[in-house]
């Protein structure tokens, strides 16, 4: 028992230092945070969360004696659907909640997906240069030319359709963008003098890569995804128009665009214009964020 | 530099030859084009006439060889679902295409560079927040929705503009405003972003210090050398609506090869898929080829380094 | 761009300054364009009936340029349009068709036997190979006289030759398909329908007009345009908007939005694609669906008027059979009433008070919202499902293969009789029949052996009351369309005939 305590002691102070360093560090980084595009964030993050708990009403089951309804503060609006009731009889914001959950989940991973392939593609063609180079650039441009259309499609017959392939589809999209870039930087630190001074030093080309090639694109590789998250969320409204989106009835804020398209002639107005304020305020907030990182991590990249 | 070119050419058509082996076996792995021509109910007897009557029982390099032969001769084969020759469709398709992509360019580069500069030069002002609006709209809108609230505003509310379909220089505002949106948001940030550099570059500065009038300065020396990033995204970004305009095809019933694309995926049309890939992969890796070409004639190093 | 308005209103008026000053319309001149806005993309294949798949589709066009031996009309599924007559032998073994003698192409030639027997051995679509086998010979009595001999007796002769379910009876000229050949004729096609064929931009539009010397009256209307549009609420627009005057498949909320607007009117389609639940692992004694209780607990659940409300503005009549009510020795079913009480008793009679995990419910694409809705009803009583969304191709190869699992939202729109509907859907070795039913196998065979009329009526009635008795399926409704149709026109030709999709006859369409 004595001897506990000061174990415990020994523990908490190497502990607590650098754990308040670290919260600092953070203070520090946070400062200056922009408040719009982090409350928006957050708030979709919390929408999708909690869904479970935030949602008056099961964002699948509907009744159809009920479609339609406007939002409640209409003339016929119903006070247990606070935005109202989509073709089906579905109460528009549980389903809006719940899409906050498949739009950010499919949104995001697909950017980070994308990056992390195109980023490390992107540094391998770039250092090794050479027929390695060419080989993986006529790849990326035979890619570039194949339509998305035609490859969604494909993979929506072989996979069956499901989240995970809508994440797939996209990331195997945008996933060229990132090895462009990041290949041409590389090619120019490959010139930098500390990269040369490792190679001399006798690094394997792979720590190369791992410690001096990557820290210094991981920020570009950032920034990018930033701008790309709104664009894959955007994306993923075409691809339910054509028919290879994310399978009904789940919600995901693109499928419900889809699926109310057809009402906004005849006046179902919020069918459609929540989850495309929905999508709007996060590609927003997406976007702001992007450039307040852009000018923090390395304000050499605005030309992203 | 001559060496250069047949070397870059070279390699332009290994991509094309991924890209030909891609699509081919891809298309082919989704399934079988004589389940959707027959009728539901019809037997296997009556499936394997159509596979035979279209040359579907042949082995995959045998029709390969098949398609790329006739496709050096500038014979696509016939579609399976129109039943006229795929590279008849495409050529008529394509003129319908070149138009929308070529005014969806013309809108986004005039509003996405005035609007650009308008913003670099008013930065943090009025301007600039109204720039990044449009931005975000352009950005944040599915251009099937963006396409339907127009179609109900200009054509049906206002009577202003005709719903849909190719005719007179009317049918096509609305289709090119529709497929502009995303593009108009991407150049007006480059613009911005690239015009925002110059300003801060040093000759910019020594062109303000030597007493050049503002305007001036901005014409002739920070706006011409913005452009350069803006129109080598931009000559991209214009064999992408050629290739990406499905979307806007179907709402607006526009007669485009994204059109014959998607509707080919669909039927299984093998003949039709493989002409619309291929030609438009010609298109893009030539554009790519072209910008690496020319990168290389303004910069003689790069010639050295790759 | 106001400009355009104006010429648009001008236009409007001097088209009813014209129609006030003009006599009243005779019989004589067709006038006036009408134009179409429709929902698939037309293919060169469909202008030629040899190729016909045996689906509908290709008589959106053919009703316009081609005409048929017998073909369904408003009078009936079965009338005679290009022959004035038919009758078979008493042994089942001859059939006579005597010809029209007033029928002229398009191209001015005179249709003839000749080109009756032509039509009937150049016919390879759907279907071609079982009418060749058992037709021995088609013969040529005199030039308005055509003879088939049949190799033994064929009941279902006239429901193959007699019916849109193949296009052997589609009558095409033998000179000029011989002159021009068969790419040729998709090219520029020659028929005997109201309409001829102008021209034809693919995936775009196709250009009609009318064939004055029809045989049965001059067509009313003098140009048709069918433009092809794939979006349905850019149809709703070209409609209102006077940019076209019959739009096809306004469903769900855009058949609300015609219904609202007072230049248009909500109008049905005939139809005979019946609509239904089948059940993959049915077979499987550990399935749910094995129980005759639950699959009869289904058919309580479902809502069938508020299901045809919400997909097709009430158009299509709830249904408690999967034979369509119009076809011959179809046994007239009605439907389970909706009684989500008796269902849930069903189900804890079954042994599942709490209803179980269905798995997940395949639509035929794109009736994505239609399963959504089903699967809603099943949800309210326990069984829970979850939409699967299959590529069109992929789902119509597993249907074929019997590969699919769970719940199927299957459909079959093929003409016939009750006959071709039990052979693909119900005796257990129909192509997407997922049934072993002994007991109907048995019947099925002894109907095709049976050569009295009567007698095997009453077995093919008796296979269709034990599916219903079994509630083998949980059959929804007839689909028919809701369309929607400007006001500028008279007669719209939609739902004239009661079997039909699309427009038809095409020669009593009418402009106001």
């Amino acid at each position: 028992m004595p001897g506990s305590i000061p174990a415990s002691v020994s523990s908490a102070s190497p502990l607590a230092y650098p754990r308040s360093r670290a919260w600092g560090r953070l203070r520090d980084g946070a400062r200056g945070l922009p408040v719009v595009p982090v409350t928006i964030l957050g708030v979709a993050l919390l929408a999708a969360l909690f869904a479970d708990w935030l949602a008056p009403h099961d964002p699948v089951l509907g009744n159809l004696r009920h479609r339609h309804r406007p939002p409640a503060w209409l003339a016929g609006g119903d006070a247990g659907h606070l935005l109202g009731t989509d073709h089906l009889g579905r109460d528009v914001l549980s389903r809006l909640l719940f899409g906050a959950r498949i739009s950010l989940l499919v949104g995001f991973t697909a950017a980070v997906v994308a990056g992390a392939l195109g980023t490390a593609v992107g540094i391998i063609s770039g250092y090794y240069g050479r027929w390695v180079d060419q080989i993986i650039m006529r790849v990326v441009d035979a890619w570039l030319a194949l339509p998305a259309i035609s490859f969604a499609i494909f993979l929506a017959v072989l996979l069956g359709p499901s989240e995970m392939n809508i994440v797939i589809i996209l990331a195997g999209i945008f996933w060229t963008r990132y090895a462009r870039v990041i290949r041409g930087e590389v090619l120019s630190l490959k010139e930098r003098d500390y990269v040369r001074l490792a190679i001399v030093a006798g690094c394997s080309k792979w720590t190369i890569m791992r410690r001096h090639i990557l820290p210094n694109v991981i920020n570009t590789s950032i920034v990018l995804s930033s701008l790309i998250v709104g664009v894959v969320i955007v994306a993923e409204a075409a691809l339910s128009f054509l028919g290879v989106g994310v399978p009904p009835p789940k919600p995901a804020w693109g499928l419900m665009l889809a699926d109310g398209k057809e009402g906004m002639m005849a006046g179902y107005w919020w069918v459609t214009l929540f989850p495309g304020l929905a999508i709007m305020l996060v590609v927003l907030a997406a976007n702001l964020l992007g450039d307040w990182l852009r000018v923090k991590l390395d304000p050499q990249l605005r030309q992203l | 530099m001559t060496r250069f070119i047949l070397k870059r050419c070279g390699l332009a058509l290994v991509s094309l030859f991924i890209l030909s082996v891609t699509i081919f076996v891809l298309i082919r792995l989704t399934g079988d084009p004589a389940t959707l021509l027959a009728a539901p109910e019809a037997k296997e007897a009556d499936l394997e006439a159509i596979r035979v009557q279209l040359g579907l029982d042949r082995s995959w390099p045998v029709q390969y060889v098949h398609f790329v032969g006739g496709a050096l001769r500038g014979d696509f084969g016939t579609s399976l679902y129109y039943r006229v020759p795929a590279g008849s469709l495409y050529w008529q398709r394509l003129p319908a295409s070149l138009q929308l992509a070529a005014v969806a360019m013309t809108i986004s580069l005039v509003v996405g560079l005035s609007v650009g500069i308008l913003a670099a030069v008013n930065v943090g002002r009025w301007w600039d927040s109204a720039g990044k609006l449009i931005a975000l709209l352009g950005l944040s809108m599915p251009s099937f929705w963006l396409g339907l609230l127009l179609i109900y505003f200009f054509a049906v509310y206002l009577h202003w503009l005709p719903t849909s379909g190719r005719g007179t220089a009317a049918h096509v505002v609305m289709p090119a405003i529709a497929l502009s949106g995303y593009f108009t948001a991407a150049h007006m940030r480059l613009t911005r972003s690239s015009m925002l550099d110059v300003l801060g570059s040093e000759y910019v500065k020594l062109a303000r210090l030597k007493g050049l009038p503002e305007s001036w300065v901005l014409i002739k020396h920070a706006f011409k050398n913005a452009l350069i990033p803006v129109l080598t995204l931009a000559g991209i970004n214009l064999v992408l609506m050629i290739n990406v305009a499905v979307v806007v095809e179907t709402v607006f019933a526009w007669p485009g090869i994204g059109r014959l694309l998607y509707e080919g995926i669909e039927f299984r049309d093998f003949p039709v898929v493989q002409t619309v890939v291929l030609l438009g992969g010609v298109m893009v890796i030539a554009a790519n080829l072209t910008v690496d070409i020319l990168y290389a004639w303004i910069d003689p190093r790069i010639r050295l380094e790759r | 761009m106001t400009a355009n308005r104006r010429c648009f209103l001008g236009c409007v008026a001097l088209i009813l300054g014209l129609l006030l000053i003009a006599p009243a319309p005779s019989a004589a001149a067709p006038q006036g364009t009408v134009t179409y806005a429709v929902h698939i993309t037309i293919a060169p294949a469909w202008f030629d009936p040899a190729d016909n798949p045996g689906q509908i589709t290709p008589f959106i066009i053919q009703y316009a340029l081609h005409d048929a031996i017998i073909k369904p009309m408003p009078a009936g599924m079965m009338t005679p349009s290009l022959a004035e007559s038919w009758t078979a032998s008493k042994d089942g073994l001859v059939y006579d068709f005597v010809l029209r003698k007033n029928v002229v192409f398009h191209n001015g030639d005179p249709m003839t036997a000749e080109d009756v027997k032509f039509s009937f051995e150049r016919y390879r679509g759907a279907g071609a190979k079982i009418l060749k086998e058992k037709v021995e010979a088609v013969t040529i009595v005199n030039p308005h006289h055509v003879r088939f001999h049949l190799k033994a007796p064929w009941p279902d002769f006239m429901g193959f030759y007699g019916s849109p379910a193949t296009g052997a009876g589609w009558i095409v000229p033998k000179k000029y398909v011989e002159k021009v050949g068969d790419d040729g004729f998709k090219q520029a096609p020659v028929g005997a329908g109201p309409f001829k064929f102008v021209s034809m931009t693919p995936g775009v539009e196709i250009v009609l007009e009318a064939h004055e010397k029809y045989w049965r009256k001059t067509p009313k209307v003098k140009r048709i345009v069918m433009k092809s549009v794939t979006e349905g609420s850019t149809r709703l627009a070209m409609l209102k908007r006077g940019e076209a005057q019959i739009a096809y498949k306004t469903d769900g909320p855009l058949g609300e939005e015609v219904k609202k607007d007072p230049n248009l009117d909500l109008v049905f389609s005939g139809g005979i694609a019946t609509w239904w639940l089948q059940f993959g692992e049915m077979n499987d004694p550990k399935s749910p669906w094995h129980n005759q209780k639950v699959r009869l607990a289904a058919n309580y659940a479902l809502d069938r008027k508020a299901l045809s409300e919400a997909e097709t503005l009430g158009a299509s009549p709830p249904t408690g059979s999967i034979v369509p009510r119009e076809f011959e020795w179809a046994l007239p079913v009605e439907p389970f009433p909706y009684d989500p009480k008796k269902a849930k008793q069903l189900l804890t009679e079954a042994g599942y008070p709490n209803g179980f995990d269905a798995g997940v419910i395949t639509p035929i694409p794109p009736y994505y919202s239609f399963a959504e809705a089903v699967g809603g009803y099943l949800g309210a009583i326990g069984i829970k499902t979850r939409v699967q969304k299959m590529e069109r191709a992929v789902m119509f190869d597993k249907r074929r293969k019997k590969e699919l699992t769970g719940i199927c939202l299957c459909a079959n729109g093929g003409f016939g009789n009750a006959v071709t509907r039990i052979d693909a859907d119900i005796v257990s070795s129909g192509v997407h029949s997922v049934l072993k039913d002994g007991e109907i196998d048995r019947l099925f065979e002894e109907q095709s052996r049976q050569t009295d009329p009567k007698k095997r009526e009453a077995l093919l009635k008796r296979i269709q009351q034990r599916v219903v008795d079994q509630a083998y399926f949980v059959p929804v409704y007839q689909l028919q369309w809701p369309n929607g149709v400007s006001k500028a026109m008279k007669v719209s030709g939609m739902g004239l005939i009661p079997t039909f999709y699309y427009t038809g006859p095409f020669e009593e369409i009418e402009l106001r």
